[in-house]
């Protein structure tokens, strides 16, 4: 039996019973996690060129800092409280912030199955359409992990004259909670941008002009500290920053005590909200989607 | 005369297809006009992002801020160049690949190369090469610059050759789907790639920066596109390095033809 048809069979059990243990409600998933898993590992070649290309930009990113560190005579003292060290430190943790908080094809896949008319599935089986993405979307993050670990450890080793070593277990707790938030920011910020699509055919365009705006003001080409106010300040309350800034610099120290506190607080209600507000705006859209398509 | 006849035949079949492809982009005026939107805001976050930088510094590896203003112009133009030419076409080889349906453009009586690169241009991205041209031109009066016959006459040879090594190189990585397969991820590929290109090469400095600067400066020779036209016009014209980007565009332009036209060979259709 292919995964598939496993996954088909639960849903059968269960599209006959209404009060299955949790377990079982659950299975499906862990389900989709496994086939998802095994589709993302079929190209393995185009996939670790890709991740080798993928080191490209923090090369340069080095070397260009390091330039502008040195014209400016800083190489032994701080630009808005990042030394250079901490300036890498932070460009190259902005990558781990968004290898959670990334999703690449997941707005426009939802608005593409709204225009094709292949929403239809979710809504024939029993199968809650955001969940199923979003399982589907934790089996990509973990297979991109795992793979890019190897790659990831050595790169944070080369470069580990740039940290000042690990931080206390507290911060790190911090950051990882502020890593799985970044995950769920970005997973129903997107969630929420694809359910546009059942009001406008077509948000690949509106998409394309959120993620590079978004790649400016989330802090992935230079920490916010260093934009002048009010810039930097407006910034720090957008949800944005979740996705690539503020864990890289929970993970330095640079957000300690109440502060930490406060904008944890803040990362959780900004995936709440989005939480929420995707929901909703699956349910408005149902009402009106026509399921076109064959 | 052949050879002639034939240059000109691609010249008509190249304005046919570009004809073609404007009235495509201009039946939907308003996807057009979004995309051009994209590139401004990209634009303007890049000179933002410089702008922020050189707040706090006078130069960076020697460029002050006119001259990187006209090298962020030069690469702003030049991608653009690349990107509406041929970056949609090769994009799509790998689909091509993956479904079979390249044996239709196969079996067409024209050089597989230009049909598979070259039909299409992406109109939305024609801009861009007016909006790094005025961002050049506005760094240059900034900068005070004197017009020099000399130094134009060269900008314009290597950046013509800059983007023709680009194309050799992209054309490489396209090559590489027939082998791959699902190569769907080219664009942000060469995108992750040309991050090469997109600063002057004196950052590369350093005990592992030089090295580095020298490989891809003489072995893969991706960092000459933007700096040897921008170094001819407001740094220094720098001879030698005007003579190694054309040599490397003339080998470069065929390595990739022998390397493309091998991959052909390794191509297996998919279809029925």
């Amino acid at each position: 039996m292919t995964p598939l048809e496993t996954l088909e069979t639960q849903d059968s059990a269960e599209a006959g019973s209404t009060a299955l243990p949790p377990q079982h409600r659950y299975a499906k998933y862990l389900a989709i996690f496994r086939v998802s898993l095994a589709e993302r590992m079929t190209y393995r070649g185009d996939f670790f060129l890709a991740t080798i290309f993928r080191f490209l930009p923090m090369v340069t990113t080095i070397l260009l800092w390091q330039a502008i560190y040195e014209g400016a005579g800083k190489m032994q003292s701080e630009m808005a409280g990042f030394r250079y060290r901490d300036m890498i430190a932070y460009l190259l943790l902005t990558h781990i912030s968004r290898m959670f908080s990334s999703m690449p094809n997941l707005a426009g896949g939802i608005a593409r199955d709204v225009r094709e008319g292949t929403l239809k599935r979710y809504l024939l089986q029993p199968m809650d359409m955001i969940g199923y993405l979003l399982a589907y979307r934790v089996a990509h993050k973990a297979a991109y992990i795992v793979t890019s670990f190897i790659p990831y450890a050595l790169l944070f080793f080369v470069c580990r004259g740039f940290f000042d070593g690990l931080p206390d277990p507290a911060t790190l707790g911090a950051y990882a909670i502020s890593l799985i938030l970044a995950f769920l920011v970005g997973f129903f910020f997107e969630a929420s941008v694809g359910m546009v699509g059942f009001w406008f055919l077509e948000v690949t365009s509106l998409l394309y002009i959120v993620m590079t705006v978004n790649f400016f003001i989330s802090g992935q080409m230079l920490p916010l500290d260093l934009l002048p106010e009010p810039w930097a300040g407006l910034l720090k309350f957008l949800p944005f920053q979740y996705m690539a800034y503020f864990p890289a610099a929970v993970f330095l120290g640079k957000i300690q005590g109440t502060a930490l506190w406060f904008y944890l607080l803040g990362e959780l209600l900004w995936a709440v909200f989005f939480m929420v507000l995707a929901r909703v705006l699956f349910r408005l859209g149902l009402r009106r989607y026509s399921a076109f398509g064959g | 005369m052949g050879i002639l006849s034939g240059f000109t035949r691609y010249l008509r079949l190249l304005g046919g297809l570009a004809v073609y492809t404007l009235n495509r982009e201009l039946a939907f005026r308003g996807n057009f006009l979004v995309k051009v939107s994209v590139e401004v805001i990209w634009l303007g976050i890049l000179i933002a992002f410089y702008r922020v930088v050189f707040a706090r510094t006078s130069t960076v590896a020697g460029w002050n801020e006119p001259q990187y203003l006209f090298f962020v112009g030069c690469y702003f133009a030049l991608n653009g160049l690349i990107e509406m030419l041929f970056l949609e076409n090769c994009n799509e080889f790998a689909e091509l690949v993956r479904t079979g349906d390249l044996d239709g453009l196969l079996l067409k009586p024209i050089d597989e190369q230009f049909l598979i690169t070259c039909r299409r241009i992406d109109w939305g991205t024609a801009p861009n090469v007016l909006m790094g041209s005025i961002v050049m031109v506005v760094a240059l009066v900034n900068a005070g610059w004197h017009p020099d016959p000399l130094r134009i006459a060269t900008f314009l040879v290597t950046f013509a050759c800059g983007t023709a090594i680009a194309y050799g190189f992209m054309l490489m990585l396209t090559s590489i789907s027939v082998w791959m397969v699902r190569n769907q991820s080219l664009m942000e590929m060469w995108w992750l790639f040309s991050s090469l290109a997109r600063y002057p090469k004196e950052i590369f400095s350093g005990p592992w920066g030089e090295p580095l600067g020298v490989f891809f400066t003489y072995c893969v020779p991706i960092l000459v596109v933007v700096n040897v036209p921008a170094n001819a016009m407001v740094r220094v014209l720098d001879g030698p390095m005007v003579a190694l980007t054309i040599t490397a565009t003339v080998l470069l332009l065929w390595a990739s033809r022998r390397f493309f036209q091998h991959a052909l060979r390794s191509y297996r259709s998919a279809s029925s």
